[in-house]
């Protein structure tokens, strides 16, 4: 089982130029696969939607200040960047394939189970 | 290439074109020989020698239809070996953590202890018991080798064929292969209320590719040219097989995987050198292949990609109940955008998965009925008309 728990916690911001996505990274920005699959799969159309749009303008801003940093020791709010910006490559298919939050006719995510490798699961969530 | 009019099964006369019994998918008095002639007898992949890196790392792996727990240890010495999960005192299962690392292993019961190397090293008041001899009561040895960085296990005990010998024409074909690069990983499990070849079956075709995946992956095996998915190779081995997958060079990206493409690789990127490639990877080089997959009798499947590997072990639990267990290795990333490509594979990735499990539950309901008793398969799927032959050689032997 992934054992990653993120905690958003009170007064944690976004990097500097980044403020606009403050509301999204409230709810998004989550630390671990499993974690934002569930928000996605508990989030309505619409707010997907919005979450996608205001993403996916900004990415090559958002990669490009965080490519700056080392991945191993990344100040806490460029990490919540990074979170949040891999609930875009979380929403990406229930927006461009499935047109709603769960794959269409699909098997039911909480039956496919993440589970740690040992020694090999990322360190980046 | 094909030689029959493009149909690759005529290549293999042995096999017929005719219907293929649900039997085996359904009996099971079927499932005892397959418990009792393969599991027992065939090199199982059970993991990656990353897994244990270190002296004394280890894992555990269950293997229900073998009715048995097998540890897996990194000696002082570096050498990988297997044993039989199994106290030599009174029989109890040794070790309950799934993974870790331990200088010996103590039996939770009455504390008798094994060095690394399955040494019985501790015995709690040995002086009670009646001439033991501790050098014989080691833990019991299982059969086990690794095959470029795969761990196998053999439940023979005195396996009539090395690793190497079983995997035939996959050894020269695949060593070499930079499995090795892929340090990382992403598994995801499935119990499944499905016989084990649904699981094995739906995962060794492209034919499915165009319906099943028509939103996750559209065009993604097909493109005007090649509007059946037709495979580039298609080779049958004595036990294994394989395919290669034509790859669309005229798909346009949706926006997100365009990101992932640009930042970083990803499973529907079409770019790739054959550089100190094996032959069994993109074996006809061509410069439209997405990937190859081999099928490693009975339950391993590998896909080799460019930068990219997957593999899929299939563990049997009873005649209609299985374990899907599928694994993505990857490169380390080494900045947010790599993370960001990796990621939206991941995602894409598991969701196409998700549209392959609807259909594996869904296809033993449909086998349950009792109502069909062949399978028609058409030429694209002869990799289950092999699987077919292959285990029918196995129970009747």
């Amino acid at each position: 089982m992934s054992t990653q728990v993120s905690q958003t916690k009170a007064g944690q911001t976004l990097p500097a130029g980044f403020e606009d996505l403050e509301r999204f990274a409230a709810v998004w920005s989550l630390a671990s696969e499993r974690e934002r699959n569930r928000q996605r799969l508990s989030s309505s159309m619409s707010e997907i939607q919005e979450l996608y749009d205001a993403l996916l303008t900004r990415m090559d801003q958002i990669i490009e200040y965080l490519n700056q940093l080392p991945l191993d020791n990344m100040p806490e709010e460029a990490r919540r960047l990074l979170y949040l910006s891999l609930s875009l490559a979380e929403v990406a298919p229930a927006v461009e394939f499935y047109k709603q939050p769960e794959v269409v006719d699909g098997f039911p995510a909480d039956r496919f189970l993440p589970v740690e490798v040992p020694n090999m699961s990322p360190a980046e969530g | 290439m094909a030689t029959n009019g493009d149909r690759w099964t005529l290549n293999y006369s042995e096999l017929g074109t005719g219907p293929v019994p649900t039997r085996p998918y359904l009996s099971k008095e079927y499932f005892e020989l397959e418990r009792e002639k393969i599991f027992k007898h065939t090199w199982l992949n059970v993991g990656r020698v990353e897994e244990i890196p270190e002296p004394g790392s280890y894992f555990v792996r269950d293997i229900a239809v073998c009715n048995a727990s097998i540890l897996v240890v990194r000696g002082k010495d570096g050498k990988i070996r297997g044993f039989h999960n199994v106290c030599r005192h009174r029989a109890t299962k040794l070790v309950w953590h799934e993974q870790g690392c331990e200088s010996k292993f103590s039996c939770n019961y009455h504390g008798w202890t094994y060095a690394q190397d399955g040494r019985l090293i501790g015995v709690p008041e040995e002086d009670m018991f009646f001439d033991l001899d501790k050098r014989q009561y080691g833990l019991l040895p299982v059969a086990t080798d690794v095959w470029e960085g795969f761990i196998f296990i053999n439940l023979e005990p005195a396996p009539k064929e090395s690793l190497k010998e079983y995997l035939g024409e996959l050894d020269e074909l695949l060593a070499g292969y930079p499995f090795g690069e892929l340090p990382v990983c992403f598994r995801f499990d499935a119990d499944l209320k499905c016989n084990w070849k649904v699981i094995v079956d739906s995962q060794q075709e492209g034919y499915h590719a165009k319906m099943l995946h028509r939103r996750s992956l559209p065009g993604f095996l097909t493109n005007r040219e090649n509007p059946s998915r037709h495979a580039l190779d298609i080779q049958v081995y004595k036990r294994h097989r394989m395919i290669s997958y034509f790859g669309n060079l005229e798909r346009t990206p949706t926006p997100t995987e365009a990101l992932a493409h640009r930042f970083g690789a990803s499973v529907t990127k079409r770019e790739f050198s054959m550089e100190n490639m094996p032959p069994g990877v993109n074996p006809t080089r061509s410069n439209k292949w997405a990937f190859d997959e081999y099928v490693i009798f009975p339950n391993f499947h590998v896909l080799v990609f460019f930068g990219m590997c997957i593999t899929h072990n299939v563990w049997p639990i009873d005649v209609d109940r299985a374990v899907w267990e599928a694994r993505v290795y990857l490169p380390r990333a080494e900045n947010a955008a790599q993370v960001f490509s990796r990621e939206y594979g991941r995602c894409m990735l598991r969701d196409a998965w998700l549209e392959d499990g609807s259909t594996l539950e869904a296809s033993q309901l449909g086998l349950a009925s009792g109502m069909i008793d062949h399978f028609v398969l058409q030429d694209q799927e002869l990799l289950v008309r092999h699987n077919y032959k292959v285990l029918e050689d196995y129970v009747n032997a």
